[in-house]
């Protein structure tokens, strides 16, 4: 239970704000590379604020800049794109990558003018076939090239924007009871009275829950029931990666959950996995696959026979900002107490100057994160239960995804027999 | 007698369902740090309350020390007897 002043301060994210600072020394993927095939510009909100994402023609660069332009705050969203920026198309001021005035063609050639007036701009990078823009302040960090973007695999992403605060998203993530309840009894329930077969895996009673600080946020463990210490839950875990991951996976499956906060009341939440199962080799992918799925049906109702459906209707039936001071948490919520804990130790350290965590500053290729390999010790049923009752149902390349992972569990038994 | 101040601190809507809890936290969560004993609020800390039991627990960190852990409201002490 917090107080209405604690609860405004770690959900609200626009400028100024506490958690909107914070949250503004990290990057995010905002867009995907295909977006790009056939406009140079877009249109698209983070953090509260709108922006214009452009694309040059020519060298391929990519740039972020407010939406409004400061002579009379049109959208350069419908401007020109040229190789070294972008021009508002109502009077056709130029602006650089950084946000300086390069041409106000209805003015006197007249450089203080030009010099009193500056766009706010951010920086843009292309990483696992999305864009990822930074729009705070500088020194920019380097964009942290966690694993599941740029290891080998088939890629396949799912997306859609939801009507709720991001916050009680990540709050999920530190909440492995949930898993038991949510999909597990309540999946179970449903497929009784619908007539399918949930997966049993997830119905698995929690013996001990535990978490760590760790250099990129919270370490997740778990010792199932039928499992032990030694087991990869709890050997290894899963993290919480600050401020807007949890890194999952298992079975030859990598998976990164991406909660960007768009505004108060929206997060795009995307599904972005890389199958790569021991055993065979995935076939050459030109782009990751994105698609949209779904998670109400026509009559507005959310759609929970599948996993990630289940954990939406959670979120989003929250409410759009979810009041905490109307909450009641108990012993098995002490991970959200802590990822709150998290989340004021680093606004603190942001008002204070300094880096937060997960702050990258180095040059590197990789960084990988710890995860379980062997997932609630259900090995080929989880790679199945994932791609058919999860958000992958959604994918035009499931069958091609069940295909891989059959193959390589073919090929390994078939590779154990001989042996 | 002159009048209070006002109230700094705000409070969910009274026809809330659970008002009486939200008042109850506003009013009895640690409002100095154990351990530095500065206050917990200016310096950016953070009490998240959860109940166990009958006791009401608040996970505290202290924005000033970086004191990190619980302080337990209970109206009885109870001890559960391990097997022996």
């Amino acid at each position: 239970m917090l107080t209405v002043e604690q609860n405004e301060e770690l959900t609200q994210v626009g400028p100024g704000t506490p958690m909107g600072e914070l949250l503004r020394r990290y990057w995010y993927p905002i867009a995907f590379e295909q977006d790009f095939d056939d406009v140079f510009t877009k249109s698209v909100r983070l953090l509260g604020e709108n922006w214009t994402l452009f694309k040059t023609p020519k060298s391929g660069r990519y740039g972020i800049v407010a939406e409004a332009c400061p002579h009379r705050r049109a959208s350069l969203t419908y401007g020109v794109v040229h190789e070294d920026g972008i021009r508002c198309g109502y009077h056709g001021w130029k602006w650089d990558f950084d946000g300086t005035c390069l041409e106000q063609p209805a003015e006197a050639d007249n450089q203080n003018f030009r010099d009193r007036v500056r766009q706010k701009a951010g920086k843009a990078e292309v990483m696992g076939g999305m864009v990822w823009v930074y729009v705070g302040p500088d020194p920019a960090p380097e964009l942290p090239r966690f694993d599941v973007f740029v290891m080998d695999g088939v890629k396949d992403c799912g997306y859609a924007t939801l009507p709720c605060n991001w916050l009680q998203i990540m709050e999920n993530s530190v909440d492995p009871h949930h898993v038991e309840w949510l999909h597990g009894q309540y999946f179970e329930f449903l497929g009784q009275t619908q007539g399918f077969d949930a997966p049993k895996s997830f119905q698995k009673k929690h013996i001990k829950t535990g978490f760590d600080e760790m250099e990129w946020g919270i370490l997740k463990r778990r010792v199932l029931e039928g499992s032990t210490e030694e087991n990869d839950d709890w050997k290894i875990g899963h993290p919480l990666v600050f401020p807007y991951f949890m890194r999952v996976g298992g079975a030859g499956i990598d998976q990164m959950q991406i909660r960007v906060p768009i505004d108060d009341t929206t997060t795009w939440k995307l599904f972005y996995s890389n199958h790569a199962p021991q055993g065979a080799e995935p076939a050459d992918q030109a782009r990751p696959v994105f698609y949209e799925y779904l998670w109400r049906d026509e009559q507005g109702r959310h759609i929970t026979d599948y996993i990630e459906g289940q954990d939406v209707m959670a979120w989003v039936s929250q409410g759009p900002v979810t009041d905490r001071t109307q909450e009641h948490l108990g012993r098995s919520d002490a991970g959200v107490a802590m990822l709150r804990k998290m989340f004021k130790e680093n606004m603190k350290k942001v008002a204070n100057g300094e880096d937060p965590i997960g702050t990258v500053r180095e040059k590197h290729d990789r960084i990988d994160l710890p995860c379980e390999k062997d997932k609630f010790g259900a090995e080929r049923e989880f790679a199945e239960a994932w791609i058919t009752l999860g958000s992958s149902r959604y994918s035009p390349i499931k069958q091609d995804l069940l295909d891989l992972h059959n193959r390589a569990w073919a090929n390994r038994e078939k590779s154990s027999a001989s042996s | 007698m002159s009048d209070l101040p006002p109230d700094p601190h705000r409070l969910p809507d009274q026809g809330e369902w659970f008002s009486a809890d939200a008042e109850r936290h506003l009013l009895d969560r640690p409002k100095f740090c154990p351990m530095c004993g500065e206050d917990l609020e200016a310096d950016g800390g953070i009490t998240t309350e959860y109940w166990a039991g009958d006791t009401r627990n608040f996970m505290t960190w202290c924005g000033d020390c970086g004191w990190f852990g619980e302080v337990v409201r209970f109206d009885m002490v109870t001890i559960q007897e391990e097997e022996h």
